[in-house]
């Protein structure tokens, strides 16, 4: 019986973190390029809708997800518009996104009252079946969504992005001196662009994903939970890094699958003390991890062509 | 250009209009803006606005109700606004709000058999001293362990709302068998009059005014008040003044905390009158929304929390008359803080470039640099 819950809590772990490792791995970039996204919790919570939306009129889960990176694109032209081209402050605009999304993600859902009993169906799994029946793998590895194993695909695809690519130098370099860059002939403008489209584009397919991963429904005012702000979290803890930030999403989404989990069981523990804990344990991560990262140099600040 | 060099000579007025220049063309921007979305819903704008402009101010009862409902926009955007002025991004107002009315809750039940203005203050204190300690935890991680304040305090936001949710429906201070969690009753004692016969006024906003006066005269013409706008401008220079910019981050958190837990315990004992589950949701985001249009002033908080109440409650009436969500109402707030900072900052580049021509001047935009900062 125990055995059987663990399983299902392992399971259930690398479900939950997979939309926090995707939204993750852009936030990387953007972040490293200098720019913090503040917007991915609103931007997340419109993929999550138009995920489910998109996935039960078109019946189909692929054109869903491509409606959720075009969706990104756009947002994420907003946000870079915004912060790198009028130099507005990261954090009030992306706490503006977040608030324009709620609302606008509200007025939607109202008007589309069909899709409110309407389950989206969701990812099947990427091995056969015969092979969930594999002991301990089969159902915590092989019987998982196919969107889990691209997630840690992305996950390995961003840290070699990152580290062995010159573009990946490029955004590095960017992040820590704009000007040396400037100087070095590439435009920083368009990395920023670049890296924030990139982050919004990830952050509205991980909502996507959120959704159609695991319940197929959508919640209005909020569904997201303050994973953005999660994911957020867990870039700084994983101080930058694509592996360890994988990590420490694996860590969030593992929280998140044990308070679902114990909330079901008979404890004696109040379920509202069990909601809290994934926020809890975020703080708590941060407040061990934030000393030992190291911050990109220029994080949070605007660039100023002219001032150099 | 020869023009606005002499409005900004008007003394005091010209500044005014100069520096709110672009909060009023962001916010015309931002209604615009709104207008077309509403027209793309396939509603027409200007009846929308028409309903919503008659929701807000029709009869003495929905201007009453504007009043109400800007009161915890203006404690809680007077708390983000301090934030903004020593730096540091205050975001946790929804969270503090809960925690203060728990505070206001747990004394409010009981019948003390004090009299009413004794009730009520204590339940005051004892919301602002537990939104304090609750805000003491955000600003003790951000100034000695260096943990980002946003991510901290809107976590926090979630634990307090977890924590409410427990208070009304599983704690021994939640009404049993009711349909809907909440708590029990607040006692008589405790309850804010009401100011006007046939509304719901209670004392709430006036006090929410009062505290955008007092805390405007404390930011300018104390020592606390500079220690803050000098840690906010400079943190090097405040650094090198001697200020304990650490012990000032706390302190200033703390104080923002302290408004938004009053604001919460107005809340409950003004309007509710017992605890209820997300009483407050949103209005975390909407004082952010509140203390960036009025450019971290406690001044401008006044306008801008009755701007934006003007917003909710008529978008309430907007819904029933012509079908349009109200949660149309929150993307406009939003449309219009992000219309004002995307005008604003053109606005400081242009002032830049008249600084330079004259160093003299270099104030406004400095300020304006600074304050967004």
């Amino acid at each position: 019986m125990t055995y059987e819950i663990i399983l299902d809590w392992l399971q259930a772990s690398l479900r939950w973190s997979a939309p926090l490792i995707i939204c993750a791995m852009g936030e990387i970039f953007a972040e490293r390029s200098g720019i913090i996204n503040m917007g991915i919790e609103g931007i997340m919570l419109c993929g999550a809708l138009c995920g489910v939306a998109v996935s039960y009129y078109a019946q189909s889960q692929a054109v869903a997800l491509f409606a959720c990176a075009i969706l990104g694109l756009v947002l994420g032209l907003i946000v870079a518009f915004l912060t790198v081209s009028r130099r507005t402050n990261q954090v009030v605009t992306g706490l503006m996104i977040n608030l324009l999304a709620i609302g606008a993600t509200n007025v939607i859902f109202s008007v589309l009252t069909v899709m409110r009993h309407k389950r989206a169906t969701t990812f099947g799994a990427l091995f056969p079946e015969s092979m969930h029946r594999i002991p301990l793998v089969g159902p915590v590895l092989f019987a998982q969504p196919f969107t889990t194993w691209i997630a840690i695909f992305i996950a390995f695809i961003a840290s070699f992005v990152l580290y062995k690519t010159r573009w990946g130098l490029n955004v590095r370099a960017v992040g820590d001196n704009p000007q040396a860059t400037a100087t070095a002939g590439l435009s920083v403008i368009k990395l920023k662009y670049q890296t924030l489209i990139l982050s919004s584009i990830a952050a509205s397919v991980a909502g996507g994903i959120l959704t159609l991963a695991s319940s197929g429904y959508f919640a209005a005012g909020g569904m997201t939970g303050g994973r953005g702000f999660i994911v957020l979290a867990a870039v700084v803890v994983g101080g930058w890094d694509p592996m360890r930030t994988m990590f420490a999403c694996m860590l969030f989404g593992a929280t998140d699958a044990a308070q679902l989990r114990l909330q079901t069981t008979e404890s004696i523990i109040p379920t509202q003390f069990l909601q809290m804990l994934p926020y809890v344990i975020t703080v708590v991560a941060l407040t061990i991890m934030v000393k030992r990262s190291r911050v990109p140099k220029t994080w949070g600040a605007a660039y100023d062509g002219r001032r150099s | 250009m020869r023009t606005k060099e002499k409005i900004i000579k008007v003394p005091f007025i010209g500044d005014l209009i100069y520096s709110s220049g672009h909060t009023i063309v962001g916010i015309l921007l931002g209604i615009f803006t709104g207008g077309l979305l509403i027209a793309i819903s396939g509603v027409n704008p200007f009846l929308a606005y028409a309903s919503m402009f008659r929701g807000a101010f029709n009869s003495l009862q929905s201007f009453s109700n504007v009043l109400v409902r800007s009161s915890p926009l203006l404690l809680g955007g007077i708390g983000v606004a301090i934030g903004i002025k020593s730096g540091v991004w205050n975001t946790g107002i929804e969270g503090y709000m809960y925690i203060g009315a728990i505070g206001a809750t747990i004394v409010a039940i009981p019948e003390l058999g004090l009299p009413p203005i004794i009730h009520i203050l204590l339940c005051f204190i004892v919301a602002m001293l537990f939104a304090g300690l609750w805000g003491a935890i955000p600003g003790y991680l951000r100034a000695y362990k260096g943990v980002n304040e946003v991510t901290a305090t809107i976590m926090l936001s979630y634990v307090a709302i977890y924590f409410t949710n427990w208070i009304v429906s599983g704690s021994p201070l939640a009404q049993e068998g009711a349909y809907f969690p909440m708590s029990l009753p607040f006692a008589k004692s405790s309850l804010l009059s009401i100011l006007m016969k046939g509304t719901s006024l209670h004392p709430g906003p006036f006090i929410g005014l009062l505290m955008c006066i007092i805390f405007h005269i404390i930011l300018k013409y104390t020592p606390f008040g500079f220690r803050t706008r000098m840690l906010g401008h400079n943190p090097f220079a405040a650094q090198y003044a001697g200020i304990n910019s650490k012990k000032q981050i706390v302190i200033t958190m703390v104080i923002g905390a302290m408004l938004g837990g009053l604001g919460g315990a107005i809340e409950v004992l003004g309007l509710k009158h017992r605890l209820y589950m997300e009483f407050v949701t949103g209005v975390g985001y909407e004082s952010v929304a509140v203390a960036l249009v009025a450019g971290g002033e406690p001044i401008g908080v006044m306008l801008s929390a009755l701007f934006f109440s003007i917003l909710k409650v008529g978008g309430a009436t907007m819904s029933i008359e012509t079908g349009v969500s109200s949660s149309m109402a929150s993307i406009i707030i939003a449309l219009c803080v992000l219309f004002v900072i995307g005008v604003g900052v053109a606005d400081s580049k242009r002032l830049k470039k008249r600084d330079e021509k004259d160093p003299g001047k270099k104030t406004l935009s400095f300020k304006m640099e600074e304050a967004v900062k």
